[in-house]
């Protein structure tokens, strides 16, 4: 794993009345620990990947507890689950990444959500929606009302997201539902505290098991329980959940003396929206609002009479409701409507329908409804002043600044194994002329990207090949997809390979085997060759694709860009059919370098002969051409002032972080760029031998008339 | 407690935190900075929050980490709690800080810095955008007026190159970051907290002591160092100039053009003897000649310290024999050496990447052997068909005498096809560059600038040279011989089309438009 959270987990003891510092997931598996959770799994993904880390790394204290920690296949592995609680009081949870992960996991969480549960089921969604986010945007809220699954949305400090998470296994089991808890990007990474309660000991578990399999054939989904089962739904498992969260307070009022308006504001954003009527001079920093507050930590089911109640006797109500369509907004008015309320509902009128929440867009939409509503009492005026006054300090930035700034993507790593990939694809290109690229989910996709603008369409995770299917017919050249292993052994190997050979698809598929799930922090996959536990698993690729029947399949090392090129040139031209499968080589440069540095220093400081190399440029040669950053955006690999009066553009440059991969190298070679590369290695601890051929170098250079370092010694 | 103590401590309260936003690049280290604050302010008893956006923007992307302190103790709160948000707020950032110039001008792009509130805390020193490096000639943003919008919308502005601190000091930027946020005076918590922070790190403890303080003494003594510690081209001192050229340089060229004029005339000497250097002045004269017909004083004598500058390039084009001579220099070893930080003690092995083919090989062949080696080779698409890759050990016996016998061949340099078909084209261009200063100053001036249109090496020269043949065949010749006047900007346009891509596809459409017009 990327990340280690050895240190942190150690906060997951606390116990009754301690307080807790700590990012926000770590939090929540502390909330899991203290609701007696069974057993708990998932598939990592930003903004929760670490939540699958921090479970890896607290193994010790699960096994302490009894609780089960499954690393799942993929997230409909991680949701099926979740069946042990449809039939045995057992709590579990799992968590994945936003809508993306609820997609693939809807087969099993349908099914689930008819069946209902009898164990508190809850499932930790990082709603990656906005800034930072990696994915389609669009809300976990759908699914939710789809499939009737409750779906919890608090605010985003520890203590409400910890108590959250402990009523959510409550309501679960109160409504028989399972229940969704929902935190987004930068809850996720909230730092904050909050005072712990004792780990709670599952009822059953691995430590204390169950004797008798419970059989209900009104659990199955197949008809007539599902008739049963969806009746269900409505008839027992909503008042229930409604009746629950009422009574519980699971949602929160909030005074504020100018009382003819209110704002209603989904949990996650009601720090925002905080700030945004202190700005605006209407609240206090300690939560005291002017303006009454309805926050609803449970954004469905809504509870309509708590709906009623907020709103009768306001002539406006201002709801906070991030992305589309506004489920929360059109269900206000349903419900106000039939309690005959003729209160006026403000929404995505005043804010936008679609996008983020930023502190920019919840300042001006509030000061359009404030101003909109003129409310007794407030300073409309002042209110209008202040959104201007900052909103004309951006205005002033942009026309300072002359054009805008240049945008600084995301990109692949110092040495990463993946980028002479698509330097030796751009130079296939070259020949074969261009072809459609199927790209997929990972580190990979960042060949999209300046300086390769590389992949045509990215449909999901582990589709790359999958998403051929359709276009490769239909073109000249073959189809080139892409796949990482964390995608193939998501779903790749069957939606993708052993689909193709089925249907004798003629097209390349060039799988990145770096050994991890890299782009979610480098977790464990079946061919990283061991577990979260690392223990071996005697799992491989290629054993997997020839028992799909994969024919043709060559492997070769990332960083060999001539020998990629010849391959990529050969799979492309070859008269062969079927698919052909390139397995890309090259572990993960990050967990290389994590491995490495450590193992070296210590060789070091033992006095064993190691050699540090790092490559550079000869800035005389290089005439300023920067084909070599077109073919490698490497971050190591920059630009800087020529040094030379004769020459005005800026030369190639390598910097200190150079991890000497040889990518420079071997395209210099491969694309015969120019000869102003060299690598340079420095013996550390050099031998009697080193010095020797040292030394007699030395010599025979300074008697060329070379190197005036020629006499210096090697000692 | 009384009513009295409670009202003055209710009193007291801030009103608002101290809003904290860092802007960084992925991978770089700006979660450590943030663990740093975080845990100062844990220490004083402060509430405090932080979050961050890492996703993906943790592999090498623009990304922000957020703070809000309030700099209460919460047992001093009467059970009330602030409300810390997780997102920063437009005219509520009390210090910005950003490790990089570029992410302090999208922090100004976006509003983040207000000249009521906002302190400003950035690093001068440059990382550059991929799209920044990528640019076929220099794409680099012009910083001065991302220096110029940082100071006018900040309240204040601690701009200095913590990079080069950081290095002179052996710590993290992040040490010096966090040194300049203590040093502005904005930060709630005392300077020993931040030490003590950073002390129980336990890495290299003592180093980022120095950094940090050197960054907090460059703070608190406001200090704007703006001044970039890479000039974007940088002058050296005027080399030395054997007698007889250095006395008709003196003679017969203008002050404001000697340094580069001399500049020139030595790198010519260097790279092959005096007499070519003597074929550059007599080229650069009737320049010279035009620029003082043409208010050359006026101008600084703009027009002949570029085409001097041009030129001189120009003609110390990078063949075979010069790659060779440059790789064999007494100097470069020992500078490779200092670069990598090698100990004395160290043998440094050094292996250059070479892959020369029938370009090289025909280059230092007479003409009537090259020519139609190349053209059959032209012909038949197979000019990059014979390159051969070397890994060649430079700072060995064999390697070094290999590339000093190639070096050897600046001897018979002009007997050879490159050395020809390069003035050729010279010739050319200058024939034209004087055409166009005949009829226009500023039309002669763009054409100079065309030549750096040719450049690099194998493929990328065959373009650069083929590029520039096109535009002085279809744009600027036909203009010189007719003698009408072709606007400056029309050759620019061609001139950045040239450099837009490699495929010549800007190019094309670039010069369908202007001859269309």
């Amino acid at each position: 794993m990327e990340r280690s959270f050895k240190k942190e987990v150690q906060s997951l003891r606390l116990g009754d009345g301690e307080t807790f510092h700590g990012e926000g997931i770590l939090a929540v598996t502390k909330g899991l620990l203290q609701s007696g959770v069974s057993y708990v799994g998932g598939y990592q993904g930003a903004p929760i990947s670490h939540l699958m880390d921090v479970l890896a790394d607290a193994q010790g204290i699960l096994d302490e507890l009894g609780v089960h920690l499954e690393t799942c296949a993929n997230e409909a592995g991680a949701a099926a689950m979740l069946g042990a609680s449809i039939n045995y009081p057992l709590r579990g949870a799992v968590t994945w990444k936003a809508t993306v992960g609820t997609n693939v996991a809807s087969d099993a969480l349908s099914n689930l959500a008819s069946a209902g549960v009898k164990g508190g089921a809850l499932i930790v969604v990082g709603e990656d929606y906005g800034e930072g986010a990696s994915i389609i945007q669009e809300r976990s809220h759908a699914f939710a009302m789809k499939s009737q699954i409750w779906l919890l949305d608090p605010r985003p400090n520890l203590t409400t997201i910890v108590d959250m998470v402990e009523q959510g296994f409550q309501l679960s089991e109160a409504s028989n539902t399972p229940v969704m808890l929902e935190l987004r990007i930068r809850a996720c990474h909230v730092r904050g505290s909050f005072e712990t309660k004792d780990n709670r000991r599952p009822e059953f578990s691995r430590r204390n098991v169950l004797q008798n399999p419970d059989f209900d054939y009104g659990k199955i989904c197949l008809p007539p329980s599902t008739y049963a089962q969806e009746k269900h739904k409505i008839d027992t498992r909503l008042p229930a959940a409604l009746e629950f969260i009422r009574e519980h307070q699971l949602n929160e009022f909030f005074d504020g003396d100018k009382d003819d308006i209110g704002i209603i504001v989904q949990g996650g954003h009601y720090n925002g929206v905080m700030r945004a009527l202190q700005q605006l001079g209407l609240a206090d920093i300690f939560g005291d609002s002017q303006i009454p507050i309805y926050v609803l930590n449970v954004t469905y089911p809504l509870v309509p009479d708590e709906f009623v109640q907020f709103c009768a006797g306001k002539k406006a109500v201002l709801i906070v409701e991030e992305g589309q369509p506004d489920f929360i907004e059109q269900a206000a008015h349903s419900y106000l409507r039939k309690a005959d309320i003729n209160t006026t509902i403000v929404g995505k009128d005043v804010l936008p329908m679609a996008g983020e929440y930023v502190a920019a867009v919840l300042q001006e939409g509030i000061a359009k409804f404030i101003e909109g509503t003129q409310p007794a009492g407030v300073d409309t005026a002042s209110v209008v002043d202040t959104v201007a006054r900052i909103s004309g300090y951006k205005a002033k930035a942009a026309e300072l600044l002359g054009e805008p700034v240049p945008p600084r993507p995301p990109g692949f790593c110092v040495g990463c194994p993946e980028r002479p990939v698509f330097s030796a694809m751009k130079l296939v290109e070259q020949e074969t002329g261009p072809f459609h690229v199927s790209a997929d989910i990972g580190c990979h996709t960042f060949s999209t990207l300046p300086p390769f603008n590389m992949g045509n369409t990215v449909l999901g995770y582990g589709l790359g090949l999958a998403s051929s299917t359709g276009v490769g017919p239909n073109f000249g050249n073959r189809v080139v997809s892409i796949m990482g292993d964390g995608g193939f052994w998501h779903n790749g190997l069957t939606s993708g390979v052993a689909n193709a050979v089925f249907n004798k698809d003629d097209s390349v598929l060039m799988i990145f085997n770096n050994g991890y799930t890299s782009a979610t922090g480098a977790q464990h996959i079946p061919s990283t060759g061991t577990n979260a536990r690392n223990e071996p698993t005697g799992q491989d690729i290629v054993s997997a694709l020839k028992g799909v029947g994969v024919q043709w399949i060559k492997r070769v090392r990332t960083y060999h860009v001539s020998e990629m090129r010849k391959t990529l040139t050969e799979a492309m031209t070859t008269k062969e059919g079927g698919l052909k499968v390139i397995i890309a080589d090259g572990e993960c440069m990050l967990a290389v370098q994590r491995k490495k540095k450590p193992v070296d220093r210590k060789a070091v400081a033992d006095g064993d002969r190691v050699v540090r190399s790092r490559f550079g440029v000869d800035e005389a040669c290089c005439t300023g051409d920067h084909s070599c950053v077109r073919l490698s955006g490497c971050p190591s690999l920059t630009i800087k002032s020529s040094g030379d009066p004769l020459k005005s553009d800026p030369v190639a440059h390598v910097d200190e972080g150079c991890v000497a991969c040889g990518l420079c190298g071997e395209n210099a070679h491969a694309a015969t760029l120019c000869p102003s590369f060299y690598r340079a290695d420095v013996v550390q601890n050099a031998t009697a031998i080193d010095r020797m051929v040292e030394r007699w170098r030395r010599r025979f250079i300074g008697w060329m008339g070379g190197s005036p370092a020629a006499t210096g010694d090697v000692a | 407690m009384s009513t009295v103590e409670q009202m003055t401590v209710s009193e007291a309260l801030p009103d608002a935190p101290v809003s904290i936003l860092i802007a960084a690049l992925g991978g770089e280290g700006g979660g450590l900075l943030t663990d740093w604050v975080v845990s100062a302010a844990e220490r004083e008893g402060f509430i405090v929050q932080s979050t961050s956006i890492p996703g993906l923007a943790q592999r090498t992307g623009a990304t922000t980490y957020f703070v809000e302190i309030f700099p209460m103790k919460a047992a001093d709160l009467n059970g009330r709690l602030p409300v810390l948000t997780l997102l920063p707020n437009p005219g509520d950032i009390d210090v910005m800080v950003a490790s990089e110039l570029l992410e302090a001008g999208r922090a100004v792009q976006n509003g983040f810095i207000t000249p009521d509130k906002t302190t400003l805390i950035a690093s001068t020193h440059r990382v550059y955008a991929t799209i920044e490096k990528a640019a076929m000639g220099d794409g680099r943003t012009d910083t001065k007026r991302i220096i110029a919008a940082a100071q006018e919308m900040s309240r204040e502005a601690v701009l200095f190159d913590m990079s080069k601190v950081a290095l002179e000091s052996s710590s993290l930027i992040n040490s010096v970051l966090l040194g300049a946020m203590a040093g502005s005076g904005r930060l709630p918590m005392q300077r020993e907290t931040l030490e003590g922070v950073i002390r129980d790190g336990g890495i290299a403890v003592e180093n980022n002591l120095h950094g940090f303080a050197a960054g907090f003494d460059l703070a608190s003594a406001k200090t704007s160092d703006t001044t970039s510690s890479e000039p974007r081209t940088s002058h050296k001192s005027i080399p030395m100039t054997p007698g007889a050229l250095a006395e008709r340089i003196d003679r017969e060229y203008p002050g404001p053009a000697l340094a580069m004029v001399n500049e020139g005339v030595s790198r010519l000497i260097e790279y092959q003897d005096a007499k070519y250097a003597g074929l550059f002045l007599d080229r650069l004269d009737p320049i010279r000649d035009h620029d003082m017909a043409q208010n050359g004083e006026g101008t600084g004598f703009e027009i002949t310290i570029e085409a001097a500058r041009a030129l001189a390039h120009w003609m110390a084009y990078e063949d075979v024999i010069r790659v060779a001579d440059l790789k064999t220099r007494p100097d470069r070893l020992p500078r490779i050496r200092k670069d990598l930080k090698a100990a004395p003690d160290q043998p440094v092995v050094v292996v250059d990447f070479l892959k020369p083919g029938l370009e090289e090989f025909c280059s230092v062949l007479p003409g009537f052997l090259a020519r139609p080696l190349l053209g059959w080779a032209g012909r038949h698409n197979k000019l990059d068909s014979f390159n051969v890759g070397l890994h060649i050990t430079t700072s060995g016996a064999f390697g070094y005498g290999l590339m000093r016998f190639m070096a050897s061949l600046k001897s018979i340099r002009r007997a050879g096809h490159r050395y020809a078909s390069e003035q050729a084209l010279i010739e050319r261009w200058l024939t034209a560059v004087k055409g166009a200063l005949s009829l226009d100053r500023e039309t002669g001036i763009e054409v100079i600038a065309c030549a750096r249109l040719v450049k690099g090496y194998g493929e990328t020269h065959r373009r650069g040279s083929s590029n520039l043949s096109r535009i002085l065949t279809e744009l600027i010749e036909p203009a010189v011989e007719s003698g009408v006047l072709i606007a400056a900007q029309q050759i620019k346009k061609a001139r950045t089309a040239a450099l837009a891509d490699s495929s010549c596809a800007e190019l094309d459409s670039t010069m369908a438009t202007l001859l269309s017009n």
